[in-house]
């Protein structure tokens, strides 16, 4: 394996038929896709936890209802907030 | 190395590296907030019941991280489903 941890190297890559590399270039327009809706949950849960689980010590590991409702409403607001604000944006760009 | 074998080695070691690099945002994310939670005045050693703490919190943070990722997925389905509505 070379420093990068990668194992195919640049003679590899030539090897590869039309059909594999176009199978690769959607395989990684979906990881790509599949890392950003990632990223932004992560950004989410950091967002939603601290408005939905109360401060204090944490007692349990599982979610009480009410903070399953909390978390489920905290992403739906937050993107109808998003979407307000975009929708705003563009009605004072006229 | 065939076309196959070098195509299926990409995908398995970027899927690799991507999971290994989630992995870490996920942990860290869990320690900075579960310490915050867990810890607010850290003694001379972690307390029997900062650990309870720690450990509820890692879990129920996991749950959380879960249920956000679903119900974010089925947004964007959904707004995918209305697009062209709105603006």
């Amino acid at each position: 394996m070379s420093s990068s941890g990668f194992s195919v190297d640049e003679a590899d890559l030539e090897k590869l038929s039309p059909a594999d590399k176009a199978e690769l270039r959607q395989f990684f327009a979906n990881e790509t896709q599949r890392s950003r809706i990632r990223a932004q949950t992560h950004e989410l849960t950091g967002v939603c936890w601290t408005k939905c689980v109360p401060a204090g010590t944490v007692k349990s590991g599982a979610l009480a209802s009410g903070e399953q409702t909390c978390l489920a409403n905290c992403v739906d607001r937050f993107m109808d907030a998003n979407l307000a604000t975009l929708k705003h944006l563009s009605s004072m760009r006229k | 190395m065939d076309s196959d074998s070098v195509k299926k080695t990409i995908m398995k070691e970027a899927l690799q590296a991507t999971n290994t690099a989630e992995a870490q945002v996920l942990i860290q994310n869990i320690n900075e907030t579960c310490f915050e939670r867990c810890v607010p005045k850290p003694g001379s050693s972690l307390s029997s019941g900062e650990q309870t703490c720690l450990k509820a919190c890692m879990e129920k943070y996991m749950a959380a991280w879960n249920q956000i990722n679903t119900a974010y997925v089925r947004r964007i389905q959904q707004e995918v489903g209305n697009q062209g509505q709105g603006f």
